[in-house]
């Protein structure tokens, strides 16, 4: 065995937050795949005096891997002619992989582009139990992040039947056998209960409109949906809570809705993500107005509440997502080209290709809405920075957003070129005068979805912790300065410099496999034989032999 | 000795991939019984047997020779091509498209047949649903021009027939030309082959509320209207191209899409393309993760294009390639891409890779994914299942491949 790698990063302005380190100037010591407490004095020392030391970047929403991504990644093939990549030359001479970018990379693309930005931890939001085995063979191909998927339950069949026979125990231990089986990290619920109505009909209905609308049985609601699987993934004890896109997603008034759906889990953990998409005044037919303060003022209040925002950045997006129905309304109103399909037993996929125009009204509120909730939020550590990707924007604009919430200026500026007319109402106006800190940018891009994630070894530079670093040249123009790291470390090896990828090592899987009540198993055999085209054996993503 | 029997397994005959089948293998190695089988797919299991041989220029040789035979060949040629064909998992044809990826090879696959469909949807997307919504939702389901019931024995059985009984159940042959739908349909529309593209704009014009006057295309009106008023209606019709054509009409294929989405509105609508077997889905899919594009991929300029127009066919036909990989088995190959590699020399990975009739530099035998190795396939309607293994056979596909990418890397890496 040869000793482990040492490196001492000497001399860098630290920003590690979960350590209570804000901008010291101190070493960072790494031995093998951890970080450790000290080395001796002779170990091999990177100098990054006058550069600013951050954890790996974590990303706690992001859309890379599985059947949906790869029906998007399908639709683009303008996209990706336009963005081809060639195979990066790494250090020891050989080439990585080709690959192409867009607003959906390919993945050896994406593992590249996300490792360039800094950011070594992706979390996909969206699989359905049913491609899961489809998205661990894409996160195989997706190097050097370690990653892991949120698995879609808020429109399950079998988890919608044992709801309206009210067995919520069943329902936890089917959570947990299914999380298990499909090696996935986390519960996700996309506009819970609509997404069925959507696929099955039901008295003409497309979708759900509220809380409290029936899903098929009166006794399943979005209400009891959340409740159920909110309290399962809190009595399992997941690392991440339950992961919530609320019902009525991009309609205007939907902040009423958001509302309920956080009072609805008061008090019991839980994460509401893209938040920008769900934070709307105003009702159909009339004007659109932000509706952030309302929204954000209750996120401050409540500590078991956390969220991601979701910006929405200028520019291309293709919006990709489980909430089929939005898709529907999305591709009348913009005559872009449009994918559904809906997935048997569990979900459904929307596909429309979008670009946000800094001259379109509600785009315009969109990109306000985001900056609102940013700018309002007291506890950084429950304010996830996120666009999305790729639905509000890639992960690509990052630095861009970065810079609009550092540099007030900027963002004035910025302001004064977008459409004004639906942004009467937004705090923005009124000139919000703050700037984030580089601490508070460390927390909300690592620290935070680290914690919020559960991922004790993520996020921070304590003894123990992973190996993943990135060191950046400080530059005035953040967005430069966070599109371009000086160095970023993965498990202690040293993976792009100034740009260059120089290795390409795999990433690690992130699951969970939470215990259960084996006697669900039972029943879902039957299940299977009655309901499902996949054999009970063959379901999910365990190895085969 | 005894018998074997392995449950749960998935086939390849075709894009049905049902996964349901068991294999009862006896002592001697021979596959005697596949339960659940149809007879298309009793007939890919066969009884196991397949050769074992690895030649090159026609004479037995080591693995490593036919590795390093294969690698030279290929390192060597200016304009080489990798042609992913059936019978191999998706890690199989993973690092098929890295060798592709490094040789800035042109790489193509047998999801090529069903380009039509393919490119329609790059063009429009999609309205579909995978095949067991079909089976949970529709109450109307019409085969366009195809009875499944001829190269996709069981995909009625198993992916139509569902809790909603036949009974409440209505369906819809539309005869096209010579192409019939079911014979059993509880309705039929007859549309002349040349009116076909027409039709189903009439039909979207209907969906849409535009009443079209033309006599001849009212029995199209009429299905529009009835579709309307399901509460889930499914349109199946068939990706590949049929016994008399090789190609599929881009205008049938990309009018189908349109129909099915104009029909997300008025009611609920999915459109099932029928795709062949093999892993074909499988090809697809890796090659859209891996390049951005689900086949004709040309590597040439050192960056993967999307040359669809310019396929494994097209470019064997006018004489370009100048060596050629196939992965997978050479029987599965199209005819004119068989053809186009006659004379050309060619390394063949896959199973009965040495009874390839365009006789190859380098043949090597290895298993059948979903008979001899294990691995990952994926269902025409791009469901991902686990293949098993039930017989022990030559040497893996994925190893195989595997170690003449590794040969490749280790060679070229001062290029």
């Amino acid at each position: 065995m040869s000793k482990p790698t040492r490196l001492r990063i000497a001399g860098g302005t630290v920003y590690d937050p979960a350590n209570g380190v804000d901008g010291a100037v101190r070493d960072v010591c790494i031995e093998g795949e951890r970080i450790v407490s000290e080395l001796p004095r002779d170990a091999p020392r990177l100098d990054a005096r006058d550069m600013v030391v951050m954890p790996g970047g974590v990303d706690i929403h992001s859309h890379v891997a599985g059947p949906s991504v790869n029906h998007a990644r399908r639709l683009l093939p303008e996209e990706h002619d336009a963005d081809a990549v060639r195979a990066p030359r790494l250090e020891d001479g050989t080439l990585a992989r080709s690959g192409a970018g867009g607003t959906v990379p390919t993945t050896f693309t994406t593992g590249y582009r996300y490792a360039g930005l800094g950011y070594t931890t992706a979390m996909e939001a969206a699989v359905a139990p049913l491609g899961a085995r489809h998205a661990h063979a894409e996160l195989d191909d997706t190097p050097i992040l370690d990653a892991g998927f949120f698995i879609l339950l808020g429109n399950d069949d079998y988890l919608l039947r044992q709801i309206a026979a009210g067995e919520t125990a069943r329902a936890r231990d089917y959570a947990a056998w299914l999380l298990g089986v499909t090696r996935g990290y986390a519960i996700k619920i996309v506009n819970p209960g609509g997404v069925a109505v959507w696929k099955g009909g039901q008295d003409g209905r497309r979708n759900v409109a509220g809380l409290d609308d029936p899903v098929g049985s009166s006794a399943v609601t979005p209400r009891k949906i959340l409740e159920t699987l909110a309290a399962a993934a809190n009595a399992l004890a997941l690392p991440h809570p339950v992961h919530v896109h609320c019902n009525n997603l991009g309609q205007p008034g939907n902040y009423t809705t958001t509302l309920e759906s956080m009072k609805a889990l008061e008090g019991q953990r839980a994460h509401f993500t893209h938040l920008q998409f769900h934070s709307y005044g105003g009702e159909r037919g009339k004007p659109w107005q932000s509706a952030a303060r309302q929204v954000i003022e209750y996120v401050n209040a409540h500590a078991e509440t956390s969220v991601d925002v979701g910006q929405v950045m200028f520019g291309p997006a293709t919006t990709v997502t489980a909430d089929s129905p939005v898709e529907q309304l999305l591709a009348a109103s913009s005559g872009r080209k449009w994918v559904n399909v809906d997935i048997e037993l569990e979900s459904g996929c929307g596909i429309v290709p979008y670009t946000y125009e800094e001259k379109a009204a509600v785009a315009a509120l969109q990109w306000a809405v985001g900056l609102e909730l940013f700018l309002l939020a007291k506890d950084p550590w429950r304010v996830v920075l996120s666009t999305d990707h790729p639905n509000g924007g890639t992960f690509l604009s990052y630095p861009e957003l970065i810079r609009l919430l550092m540099d007030r200026s900027y963002r004035d500026e910025r302001l004064k070129g977008v459409n004004q007319k639906l942004l009467g109402g937004s705090a923005l106006l009124d000139g919000l005068s703050r700037e984030y800190t580089l601490q508070e940018i460390a927390i909300v891009t690592r620290a935070g979805p680290a914690r919020l994630l559960g991922l004790a070894n993520k996020g921070h530079l304590g003894p123990g912790a992973d190996a993943d670093v990135t060191i950046y040249t400080s530059d005035a123009d953040r967005a430069k300065m966070f599109a371009t790291p000086r160095y970023v470390l993965k498990s202690g090896s040293l993976v792009v410099e100034e740009g260059q990828l120089r290795r390409a090592p795999a990433g690690q899987r992130l699951a969970v496999r939470p215990q259960y009540d084996a006697a669900v198993t039972k029943d879902l055999r039957r299940f299977f034989v009655e309901y499902a085209t996949v054999s009970f054996e063959n379901y999910g993503a365990e190895p085969v032999t | 000795m005894t018998d074997r029997a392995t449950e749960h397994v998935t086939c390849l005959g075709c894009g049905c991939a049902c996964d349901d089948i068991r294999v009862v293998v006896t002592g001697g190695g021979r596959i005697t019984e596949t339960s659940n089988a149809c007879a298309l797919g009793a007939a890919w299991f066969g009884d196991g047997a397949v050769p074992t041989e690895i030649r090159v220029n026609g004479r037995a040789a080591t693995l490593d020779q036919g590795i390093d035979k294969t690698a030279a060949l290929l390192a060597g040629a200016r304009r080489p091509l990798v042609y992913i064909a059936g019978d191999v998992s998706c890690e199989t044809q993973r690092e098929a498209v890295a060798i592709g990826d490094r040789l800035h090879a042109a790489v193509d696959s047998l999801a090529a047949t069903a380009a039509g469909a393919v490119l329609a949807g790059q063009r429009r997307g999609r309205a579909t649903a995978t095949l067991g919504e079909i089976r949970q939702q529709a109450d109307v389901i019409v085969f366009w021009g195809v009875d499944p019931g001829e190269r996709y024995p069981r995909f009625t059985a198993r992916y139509t027939v569902g809790p909603l009984t036949r009974a409440k159940r209505t369906v819809v042959a539309v005869d096209v030309g010579a192409s019939h739908g079911p014979k059993d349909a509880d309705l039929r529309v007859t549309i002349a082959a040349a009116d076909e593209v027409d039709a189903l704009g009439v039909m979207r014009a209907t969906v849409g509320g535009h009443d079209v006057d033309a006599k001849k295309f009212a029995p199209a009106g009429e299905l529009a209207r009835r579709l309307m008023q399901a509460r889930y209606a499914a349109i199946v019709a068939d990706g590949e191209p049929g016994v008399s054509s090789t190609t599929i009409d881009p205008d049938r294929a990309e009018a189908l899409v349109a129909l099915a989405q104009a029909l997300n509105g008025p009611t609920r609508c999915a459109l099932s393309t029928l795709r062949a077997g093999g892993n074909r889905s499988g090809a697809d899919a890796v090659l859209t993760w891996q390049t951005g594009f689900p086949f004709a991929v040309d590597f040439a300029e050192g960056i993967p294009r999307y040359r669809p127009a310019a396929g494994a066919h097209v470019l064997l036909a006018g004489g370009e390639v100048d060596a050629a990989l196939v992965v997978g088995a050479s029987a599965t190959l199209p005819r004119s891409v068989a053809d186009g590699l006659n004379g050309k020399p060619v390394a063949v990975v896959g199973p009965r890779a040495s009874t390839a009739t365009f006789r190859p530099v380098v043949a090597i035998d290895t298993g059948v994914a979903g008979i001899h190795e294990g691995g990952t396939a994926f269902r025409m309607d791009d469901v991902p299942l686990p293949l098993r293994a039930s017989l022990d056979g030559p040497e893996a596909a994925v190893r195989v491949v595997r170690a003449i990418r590794e040969c490749l890397g280790a060679r070229g890496a001062d290029e």
